[in-house]
């Protein structure tokens, strides 16, 4: 049973977060150890068991990224290795670029605006790489498919421009 | 985790940091990245017509094994042919800074720049030979 079975939502991208939180809750209150109680320890293991899956597809399903991986991986795509190297110099060229932007904003004389203005940046370009991949998912292909493994192994180095900005901004007003 | 002396004193002092003019005949770029952890590595090699390389510059956004490794390897390409920076190998680099498991990606990351500026030089020269 994949995650989306077990959710019992039709295997898209695009999922309502509200309706995912309340398949969740209502699975998790359905494995919870007191409705064990006097269950035999083979039961027990196996609602832990249960519980533990549910996590995990609630995790997997509610994130973005992960929830993509995770249908390309449903759908069979023959994923680059996580540790497998980009090479679109145009992309790489645009990340050393974003590196220096929140580097900058260190430095800022007004480090309000710098942060926010990297922020609106690195969003706007997140978003629209974010776009393309919701469509390419919708399109069910095998060139469809690649392209959106493409993406999301782009998007991942957004993420972490993201994580670094958030660090930044912590440094900066030492909260 | 504790990172070796080596990569420590990569990290506290980096040696050949910098950029090249990318437009230069004479300069090979390797820009390569690596999803799993956001780093990404610029690698510039000045190459004489007779294919030495005689300077080599980096730029690394990562963390300390990402930028020992370019740093390292910038030091060890200089004054090498072409060929023989080709056969650079991740696994020389890992064992010299000795890496974790998990940082050997960094190590890999290296070894694909040499790659990727040797491609752009060759790219380079077919295009100047018309």
């Amino acid at each position: 049973m994949n995650y989306y079975e077990l959710f019992g939502l039709e295997p898209n991208f695009n999922v309502d977060e509200k309706q995912l939180s309340d398949v969740f809750q209502r699975l998790q209150k359905s494995m919870h150890p007191d409705r064990f109680a006097h269950a035999s320890s083979q039961e027990q293991l196996l609602a832990v068991q249960k519980s533990s899956m549910i996590n995990d597809a609630y995790q997997t399903l509610k994130t973005p990224l992960k929830r993509a991986q995770y249908m390309l991986e449903l759908r069979g795509v023959d994923m680059p290795d996580e540790q497998s190297t980009v090479k679109d110099t145009m992309f790489l060229m645009r990340q050393m670029e974003l590196r220096e932007l929140l580097d900058d904003v260190k430095h800022a004389a007004n480090p309000d605006d710098a942060l926010f203005a990297a922020s609106q940046e690195l969003d706007s370009e997140y978003q629209s790489l974010f776009s393309e991949l919701q469509v390419q998912l919708a399109q069910q292909n095998d060139d469809a498919n690649m392209a959106a493994s493409e993406h999301l192994r782009k998007l991942k180095f957004y993420q972490k421009l993201q994580i670094e900005l958030d660090r930044i901004e912590d440094q900066l007003f030492e909260l | 985790m504790a990172y070796s002396e080596k990569v420590i004193d990569h990290y506290e002092n980096p040696r050949n940091v910098g950029s090249m003019d990318k437009n230069d005949p004479q300069v090979a770029t390797g820009m390569v990245g690596a999803p799993a952890c956001g780093d990404v590595m610029k690698l510039q090699l000045k190459i004489t017509d007779e294919g030495i390389i005689e300077d080599a510059k980096f730029k690394t956004y990562g963390c300390g094994s990402a930028i020992a490794s370019s740093s390292l390897v910038t030091e060890w390409v200089k004054g090498k042919s072409i060929e023989e920076a080709a056969e650079i190998k991740n696994t020389d680099i890992s064992e010299e800074l000795a890496l974790p498991p998990v940082k050997i990606h960094c190590s890999i990351l290296a070894e694909d720049a040499i790659k990727a500026a040797i491609e752009d030089y060759q790219a380079k020269q077919d295009t100047q030979k018309g």
